[in-house]
């Protein structure tokens, strides 16, 4: 009986119970959808943040003798280390965060002579990898590819990329391809003159392209890592490897710590600016998250609230009739609540569903990625859904079993 | 032997606001299987002389008893619970719940009291003439059905009490006869029974009438002469208070 009255008085208000649960379903969807959001946004904007470059950078432990006597400074020597191309691997095979490493470049810098056309400049020549394979950590028919142009996308660079064991081809940087008056395609003769041996390196260079990122890369001039090494007379040898962490509640320090465990003679610096704005960030976006979530189930709330207020006491006559003949407070109040759990359970439930809508168009729209709908935040969204039908059921309840029956009969 | 008595009022008073005095010091006594009939003018306090009653409305000052059992101290649960166990109400406006059928409307009652059975819900609707009707909506029924309907709720979980406000009111005199043998076989039955009424020539079938002029027991009269009221404190009290 209690059902055929919930159900009786549904189909009979059929348009306030659609408001009812159109407005939880306003609620729910914006839940729905953004926690679907913030589930997959740590991950998408992580991402993002990769673009502006890596946020670990990986140099050999270096011993630093202080040179004097007691009492007088003469400052102090380092020895120049380096990190072993053959361990750069172990980089990536790191033991909980491997899926975290999502690329890394190698640097051996070198300052070297370029002449083009007559005139001479002294300019740092970096080695590095562009967009290095690894067949042998192939995913999903996918082979893993590192290097600049996985960890710097925000690279500028005119005319064409260095690919892949290509030792005759240069990249200049802005800075240096002005003060040389160098185009692309242009070729320079690079020299070196190893400090130790003595010995003179002459190369001839092809120019394929020209980078411009607003930085110190501007001022450097790029080859692949096998090059710098051949030029520089170091074979197999790294000065420094920068690695980009994805930050999904910034395990940057952990990423860098397992590496430091992989290579023992090397420290892990994070780039604490970019991961305290990168946290930053993240839970700023939470936090606006979590704020237009509570403001859209709050103004969910107020609708649902008003109609089953309107609701009450359109059916004042209706619910003294029933305490006149025996009802309880407990059965009308079970009654009106009732019908706030079917509103809360239906538009918690299509709420899911709209919300998966907007998080998909949110997903697309902004990080031009689909995201994927998570079946937990079904059961959460449909509790959070039921919880405000029912609590803004609260004072309409209240009002109805207030209501008096003697004044409501007698039609006043 | 005088009947046992089954309504007491005693010095009920009922003030809705400090101008508006819709019972004054009214005492009355309705011995059990009595059929009072309630007269007077609009506004002289008769429907809230019936919701003293039925425990819907509470008197300012007095008491009133059911059953020995003074109502008007018991809390809104047992309120609740004494009217869905003694009382039966019939409505002059029916007050039928729109979207239920006619035998929904009776078993809702049922289902109030915990005992829903629908076998007992149709019949007593077919009692009533209204066999054809089980899955009507009240809208699809004359006043006449309407108020049987409204009856067969009144009396589906068996109370000893009927108050009846104007049961006959809205209704053609064909449809108000067959209302009121219904009602006549409810006293026939041992039912207490007190009914409002504008209509004397009803007032008159029953036992007793009493008249209610400015929430004040006016008169307090047997309708048979051979049968002498047994309502001395009624009586005593309406003389005290109904003087003009």
């Amino acid at each position: 009986m209690f059902f055929r009255i919930v159900e009786r008085s549904f189909s009979k208000r059929k348009s306030r119970v659609a408001v009812a649960i159109i407005a939880v379903l306003m609620g729910a969807s914006m839940t729905s959808g953004l926690l679907t959001v913030s589930g997959g946004i740590e991950d998408k904007l992580g991402k993002e943040f990769r673009r502006f470059g890596s946020n670990i950078l990986v140099t050999p432990r270096s011993d630093t003798v202080e040179i004097g006597f007691p009492g007088i400074s003469f400052g102090s020597v380092t020895e120049q280390r380096y990190i072993d191309e053959s361990d750069l691997l172990k980089i990536k095979k790191i033991d909980e965060w491997s899926a975290n490493v999502l690329g890394f470049a190698p640097f051996l810098y070198q300052v070297v002579q370029v002449e083009y056309k007559g005139s001479i400049q002294k300019v740092i020549l970096a080695g590095t990898y562009f967009d290095r394979g690894y067949p042998d950590l192939v995913k999903t028919g996918e082979v893993w590819r590192t290097g600049i142009k996985k960890i710097a996308p925000y690279w500028n660079v005119e005319g064409a990329w260095i690919e892949d064991g290509d030792d005759k081809s240069a990249i200049a940087g802005i800075s240096v391809a002005g003060k040389l008056n160098l185009e692309v395609g242009d070729y320079i003769t690079l020299s070196y003159e190893n400090s130790e041996t003595k010995n003179m390196t002459t190369e001839q260079l092809k120019v394929v392209g020209t980078v411009n990122t607003g930085g110190s890369e501007d001022s450097q001039l790029f080859v692949t890592l096998s090059a710098a090494q051949r030029i520089s007379g170091r074979p197999g040898k790294v000065h420094s490897v920068q690695v980009s962490g994805l930050c999904v509640e910034c395990p940057a320090e952990l990423i860098g710590a397992e590496i430091v465990k992989k290579l023992p003679y090397t420290e892990a610096k994070t780039v604490k600016q970019l991961v305290r704005a990168e946290s930053m960030i993240m839970d700023q976006l939470g936090q606006m998250m979590f704020l237009i979530t509570v403001v859209a189930l709050v103004a969910s709330g107020m609708t649902v609230t008003t109609t089953m207020m309107t609701t009450v006491m359109e059916r004042r006559k209706e619910i003294g009739l029933m305490k006149s003949i025996g009802a309880e407070n407990m059965t009308i109040a079970f009654i009106f609540l009732a019908e706030a759990t079917i509103v809360g359970v239906a538009g918690g439930f299509f709420g899911y569903s709209l919300g998966n809508v907007l998080a998909q168009y949110i997903a697309e729209s902004v990080f031009s990625a689909p995201i994927s709908p998570l079946l937990l935040i079904l059961p959460v969204t449909v509790v959070i859904s039921l919880l405000v039908a029912v609590l803004a059921s609260a004072l309409p309840v209240r009002r109805a079993i207030r209501i008096d029956p003697a004044i409501v009969l007698r039609g006043e | 032997m005088m009947a046992k008595p089954k309504i007491v009022l005693k010095s009920v008073t009922k003030h809705y606001d400090a101008y508006t005095r819709a019972l004054n010091n009214v005492d009355l006594v309705i011995p059990e299987g009595e059929w009072v009939s309630i007269i007077g003018p609009s506004g002289s306090g008769k429907t809230t002389l019936l919701n003293m009653m039925s425990g819907l409305d509470t008197p300012t000052s007095g008491t009133v008893s059911i059953n020995d059992i003074d109502i008007t101290g018991l809390g809104q649960k047992m309120l609740a619970k004494f009217r869905r166990e003694n009382i039966g109400l019939i409505f002059q406006q029916y007050h039928l719940i729109p979207y239920l059928t006619a035998l929904e409307n009776v078993m809702i009652a049922q289902y109030f009291l915990g005992t829903v059975d629908k076998e007992t819900a149709s019949a007593a609707l077919e009692s009533m003439g209204l066999g054809h009707r089980l899955e009507h909506r009240p809208a699809q029924l004359s006043g006449g059905e309407q108020q049987r309907v409204c009856i067969a709720r009144a009396l589906i979980n068996d109370p000893d009490i009927i108050l009846a406000d104007d049961p006959t009111g809205n209704l053609d005199v064909k449809n108000g006869e067959i209302v009121m043998e219904t009602i006549k076989r409810l006293v026939s039955e041992g039912r207490t029974l007190a009914l409002v009424t504008h209509n004397m020539d009803i007032a008159k079938q029953g036992r007793r009438t009493i008249e209610l002029i400015d929430g004040k027991i006016f008169n307090d009269s047997s309708n048979r002469a051979d049968t002498p009221l047994e309502t001395s404190i009624a009586r005593t009290a309406s003389t005290r208070h109904g003087v003009r």
